[in-house]
């Protein structure tokens, strides 16, 4: 078992539920999102995004509209279709849950010793 | 001084030098091969190539440079990753396969170099050969047997047009030089070799690139098959498509013809038939000024507002930028198609059901003298339409003249109007406006072609009988005039009313007798015809033999002129 391998799969969870909370906000094109990820260093590279996007948006929980643009091509905006903000809430639950779960995970031995 | 490329990269125009467009075509087909597999993959490709020129156009402007350089390359590559790290790791079980970046040639139509659909120059890119060679095939089918149009509509129908950067690369394939054919070679014996065991081991270089050949017509004759399918499909496609635009063409007429009617918008008015209803309105004779006009108006407005909006975001689609709100656009549209729906029948049915009773009211005008002489007062405009506007007043054609044997000894004319309403009293207070201009100067009657109703009684089905009651022994000249007015008028000699027309005829106990017809005249109706039509028919044999003799003469006469 790879360490690297792990590492990525928790991350790559993770970051189809941080792409919708991104877009939960506000409406954004993909160069938004992965400035914003950037930032949050959970991606390195954009080419992640682009298959993960175009991923949510055929599972319906994205739509995107087109925007012109004055530096280069027209931009695709995304934004959160109806069964993507059911799908973003109950993330958010299960995200929280989870953290609770690993909180509580991590204490617990400190309680014992 | 270093040689520039230029590449289309989502609709803006780049130019690189050799060195980076070298790294950037690898880097194009990594990708390619990476995503093209994957669901969505050739959108994806879009998306990263959409990026890529956006990057470049941002480097471009901040560097004020014009060229691209590897520089910016390997920026592009820095930030957007290496392909293989796109799908995520999870797929890195699969990397070994992936190790090896393939480009493999496939046909595409190329859109960059297009005389019709750029099928010639993807034929030609596929095959290494010059596309003005492939042209001149295309050419040569031609004239012959029309097979090179059929061939080339098929092929434009099958091979899917190279859209995306990746793709052109992937349609020109590597350039053919020696270290490329080795390496061609060497990849597709691995192919061999894996398919057929140990195939391939000996043979020499020229058997392989005969197989590379052979599998390359294979994939050839295999795509020709889809291409095949595909066209038969999108035949089928277009089949139906040209028979929903005509249907939607034909009622979208149909409904444009409406509202030129119902807005008296003449010289517009594609329903109208040899004119008849240019300057009449029927829907303002049958409707009046009121508020069930101003409905009608508008619901048809409004079922037009349907398919205007349909075929916006269609041709938005069909421009390759549909409209965000096309679904909107669409709702609006259906919603308003069946507001406007809901006024046509609302009117509709207001007019059906004043329509339901009808009473008739009776005038009689008394004549004077025993002698008449009948004639009408022909329309101007008489091609047998039923009612015509005029400023206030509606003028009806609708009208039935007999002629009867009076019970005294005076002649009278009776006038029965009968007219339809909602209830009886609106009925019989329609009835009741009507006006029958009639004239009696000395011997001539004058009657008209048409009687009015005020404008405002609108059109409920108003017909007027008039009837001319002579006593015995009284005569009338039934002028040809009245032709439209007559309808089955009896008569001691059974004749049809046309052949009653420019006759004097005597009133008798025995009905209408005619005073100066010939013998010819007084056959029943049918037979009548007959013998017309056999005359007809003589005239015409003499004339055609009239014909055939001075055709002889003339033939005759160039027989002559010849021999001389």
């Amino acid at each position: 078992m790879k360490i690297d391998n792990t590492k990525a799969q928790m991350r790559k969870g993770i970051l189809e539920y941080c792409i919708l909370e991104i877009l939960e906000s506000s409406d954004a094109y993909a160069s938004d999102i992965i400035e914003t990820l950037k930032k949050a260093k959970l991606i390195v590279v954009e080419g992640t995004l682009y298959p993960l996007l175009t991923r949510l948006k055929n599972a319906g929980l994205l739509e995107y509209r087109w925007e012109e643009s004055n530096s280069g091509p027209p931009r695709k905006y995304y934004s959160l279709s109806k069964s993507g903000k059911e799908f973003q809430k109950d993330l958010k639950i299960t995200w929280e849950e989870l953290q609770t779960a690993v909180k509580i995970i991590t204490n617990t031995p400190k309680n014992h010793e | 001084m270093n040689k520039t490329i230029n590449i289309n990269l989502s609709g803006i125009i780049f130019y690189l030098d050799e060195e980076a467009y070298n790294l950037f075509n690898r880097y194009l087909i990594q990708v390619k091969n990476e995503l093209e597999s994957q669901e969505g993959g050739e959108e994806i490709i879009a998306d990263i190539e959409a990026r890529i020129a956006e990057l470049f156009t941002i480097r471009l402007e901040k560097s004020r440079h014009q060229v691209i350089t590897i520089h910016d390359i390997n920026f592009i590559c820095d930030t957007l990753g290496s392909p293989k790290e796109f799908m995520g790791e999870e797929e890195q079980s699969n990397e070994a396969h992936l190790n090896e970046v393939k480009s493999k040639k496939r046909l595409f139509r190329n859109p960059d170099e297009k005389v019709i659909g750029g099928v010639s120059s993807g034929i030609a890119a596929y095959f290494g050969t010059n596309m003005i060679l492939i042209r001149i095939i295309f050419l040569l089918f031609l004239p012959f047997t029309g097979i090179g149009i059929l061939l080339y509509v098929i092929l434009w129908a099958a091979i899917p047009e190279a859209k995306t950067t990746a793709q052109k690369l992937q349609m020109k394939g590597e350039p053919v030089n020696l270290s490329n054919i080795k390496k061609s070679v060497t990849d597709e014996l691995e192919g061999v070799k894996e398919r057929f065991g140990q195939f391939g081991k000996n043979s020499s270089a020229k058997n392989n690139s005969f197989i590379i050949f052979l599998n390359r017509i294979a994939s050839f004759i295999l795509q020709v098959i889809e291409v095949v399918l595909k066209f038969i499909f999108n035949f089928i496609k277009i089949v139906l498509i040209i028979v929903a635009s005509i249907t939607g063409f034909v009622l979208f007429m149909i409904l444009f013809g409406t509202i030129a009617e119902t807005w008296n918008i003449s010289g517009l008015n594609v329903i109208s038939i040899n004119g008849n209803l240019l300057g009449l309105n029927i829907a303002q004779a049958m409707l009046g000024n009121g508020i069930d006009l101003k409905l009608l108006q508008a619901g048809t407005l409004l079922i037009l507002l349907f398919p205007i909006l349909v075929l916006i975001t269609l041709v938005a689609k069909a421009l390759g930028r549909p409209l965000t709100k096309a679904k909107l656009f669409n709702v609006i549209g259906g919603i308003s198609f069946l507001i406007g729906l809901a006024f046509i029948v609302y009117t509709v049915g207001q007019v059906a059901t004043s329509f339901r009773v009808k009473a008739t009211e009776m005038k009689k005008i008394q004549l004077s003298g025993r002698v008449f002489d009948i004639r009408a007062d022909i329309l101007e405009r008489n091609e047998g339409f039923l009612f015509e506007l005029n400023d206030d007043r509606l003028r009806i054609e609708n009208i039935e003249l007999q002629i009867k044997e009076s019970k005294d000894s005076t002649a009278s004319l009776i006038l029965k109007h009968r007219a339809k309403g909602k209830s009886n009293s609106f009925a019989r207070q329609r009835a009741r406006l009507f006006d029958y201009p009639i004239d009696q100067t000395g011997e001539i009657l004058s009657l008209s072609e048409y009687f009015s109703v005020p404008k405002e009684a609108l059109y409920r089905g108003q017909a007027l009988k008039v009837t001319l009651y002579l006593p015995p022994g009284s005569e009338i000249f039934m002028d040809p005039s009245i032709e439209n007015l007559i309808f089955n008028i009896e008569n001691a000699h059974d004749m049809l009313d046309e052949n009653m027309l420019g006759h004097t005829w005597k009133m008798t106990e025995d009905g209408l007798l005619c005073a100066d017809c010939e013998a010819i005249d007084y056959f029943s109706g049918s037979d009548v015809n007959g013998i017309m039509k056999d005359k007809e028919g003589k005239e015409e044999k003499e004339e055609s033999s009239g014909m055939q003799r001075k055709i002889k003469e003339l033939e005759s006469e160039i027989k002559r002129l010849k021999s001389e």
